[in-house]
Formats: structure tokens, C-alpha cells, sequence
């Protein structure tokens, strides 16, 4: 297992893809946030506050979408 | 934050350069230290999530060069990265029936897998897609996805860092006030930007 780790790939079942954007989001914040504050020791919540952000954000234009595909299907 | 005034200590193409070669390392190199450990932790898990996901062929630079120019945005590990699938690809042009139609010349192409002018799969490319799967290490959806945008979304991200760390080592920035203070002596005073804003 450990030497293929990097070589084959893993199988990721269809549920799990949309779950797998939040690590991904964090990421994004973490690095956003590492780059543009100020003062480091503020630095966990302004990740937190971001993630919480683009989680919201992203929720609510996944509903926008569900939405529309409803009404005019 | 920045004075202008001074010149400039840190060499900011140094700075860029360490950046691209490992994340985190422009900053730390800026006496950022802290920032440049976090970089390195974050994008180094990010791009290594998308390259265990999806595997050896996670961006193949052939099909995909914008992920895979995406991915080499982080120098060391895009190239390791381009490097193990450019051993792969010699392995598989070794099979000798895909050597003998490589060598049937019926495709000009200079690389190895390309898809024919018809954007249809070509005998050769089918083949070697056939080996990839035999061998377990062609990328498949989802994961091939997922991983795509796990190394590509570093790799991009490194690029946010590769500009940060020239634009502070060309304002000539301070390393971070956490950092000074750490390394000031007791009972003197290091406040800082913010600390005396508040």
C-alpha cells in the first residue's frame, strides 16, 4: 500500500467527491489568510472566519443552481 | 510594514525563486518564518492529497498541460511529479508492440500518446491507455478530478506565494513583529504595527 501510494490511484467513491472540497477550502483560506494578515497570532480565526466565508458562499450558490434547475426542469 | 526608503537587504529574485522551489521558502528566507512553515505545511499537504488521489498520472501532460503547468508552479515537486510520469511513458514505449507502432510511423506526433487530428483516440494512444489501466495507474473519475484540482489548486496557490515573497523582498518588509519579539531582548520594547494600532 505504502509504496503505491504515490503511483496508483485510490478510488474515491461518488460520495465523497463533494465532501472533499472542504479540505481544499481550507487550504485556499489558510494560504489566503498566511499571505494577507497582519499579525500571525490572529491568523486562526481569520482562516476560520474565511472558511465559514466560502462555505456559505458556495452553499448558497449550490442552492441558487439546485433551484434553478428545478424550476425550469 | 515596509519602508522604502531603505534599500532593499533581500534579493527578491531569490526570494521568488525559493518560493517556486518549495513553498513557504521565499517567506521564510524574508524571516518570515512562521508564515513560511505554515505555507509549506498547507501546499505541501494539499498538492501530496491530489498526487496520492489520483496517482502517478494525475495531470498528464499531454491530456491535461494546463494542470500540469499548474502543478510545476511548485518547482521541486512538479518536477518530480513530471518526472515519474516521463519514466512511465519510456517504460510503456519499451512494450515492443507499442514500439513497433510508434516506429510504423502512422502517427507524426512528437510525444508519445496524442490524440489524433480527428480529436478521436488514435491505435497507439488506445493501446497505451490499456497498459496505463493494466498497470493500475491510469487516473479515473472522480478521483482524477479531485486530485487535478488538489495539485493544480497548490500549485496556483503558489503562485499567490511566488508574488507575495518578490513584492515584500522589493519593499523591503520586516520580518514578522512575532518573530522580532522573539528575538528581542526582555523588557525592550518591540511594538508593532498593529499592537500600537490597538
Amino acid at each position: 500500500m505504502l509504496a503505491t501510494i504515490f503511483t496508483n490511484p485510490i478510488l474515491v467513491p461518488g460520495w465523497l467527491t463533494l465532501w472533499l472540497l472542504i479540505p481544499l477550502i481550507v487550504v485556499v483560506a489558510v494560504v489566503y489568510k498566511t499571505i494577507r494578515t497582519e499579525n500571525v497570532k490572529k491568523l486562526p480565526v481569520e482562516i476560520i472566519k474565511l472558511t465559514i466565508y466560502m462555505l456559505g458562499g458556495l452553499a448558497l450558490l449550490g442552492f441558487a443552481v439546485w433551484l434553478i434547475v428545478k424550476i425550469f426542469q | 510594514m515596509s519602508d522604502s526608503t531603505q534599500k532593499p537587504t533581500k534579493n527578491w529574485l531569490l526570494a521568488g525563486l525559493l518560493a517556486w522551489i518549495l513553498p513557504g521558502a521565499g517567506h521564510f528566507y524574508l524571516g518570515r518564518k512562521t508564515r513560511g512553515i505554515i505555507l509549506f505545511i498547507s501546499l505541501s499537504l494539499a498538492f501530496w492529497s491530489g498526487i496520492a488521489i489520483g496517482g502517478v498520472m494525475t495531470a498528464d501532460k499531454v491530456y491535461e498541460p494546463m494542470w500540469t503547468y499548474s502543478q510545476n508552479l511548485i518547482g521541486s515537486y512538479g518536477g518530480l511529479c513530471w518526472y515519474r510520469q516521463d519514466k512511465v511513458y519510456k517504460e510503456i514505449a519499451a512494450e515492443p508492440d507499442i514500439k513497433e507502432l510508434f516506429r510504423q510511423g502512422s502517427l507524426q506526433h512528437k510525444v508519445i500518446i496524442h490524440p489524433s487530428k480527428s480529436g478521436r483516440p488514435d491505435e497507439l494512444q488506445m493501446r497505451v491507455d490499456k497498459e496505463l489501466a493494466k498497470r493500475n495507474i491510469a487516473a479515473v473519475y472522480p478521483g482524477a478530478s479531485i486530485a487535478r484540482a488538489y495539485a493544480g489548486v497548490a500549485g496556483l496557490l503558489n503562485l499567490l506565494c511566488i508574488f507575495d515573497a518578490i513584492i515584500l523582498a522589493m519593499m523591503n518588509a520586516k520580518p514578522d513583529p512575532d518573530e522580532k519579539t522573539q528575538s528581542a531582548e526582555p523588557g525592550k520594547s518591540s511594538t508593532t504595527k498593529d499592537e500600537s494600532a490597538e
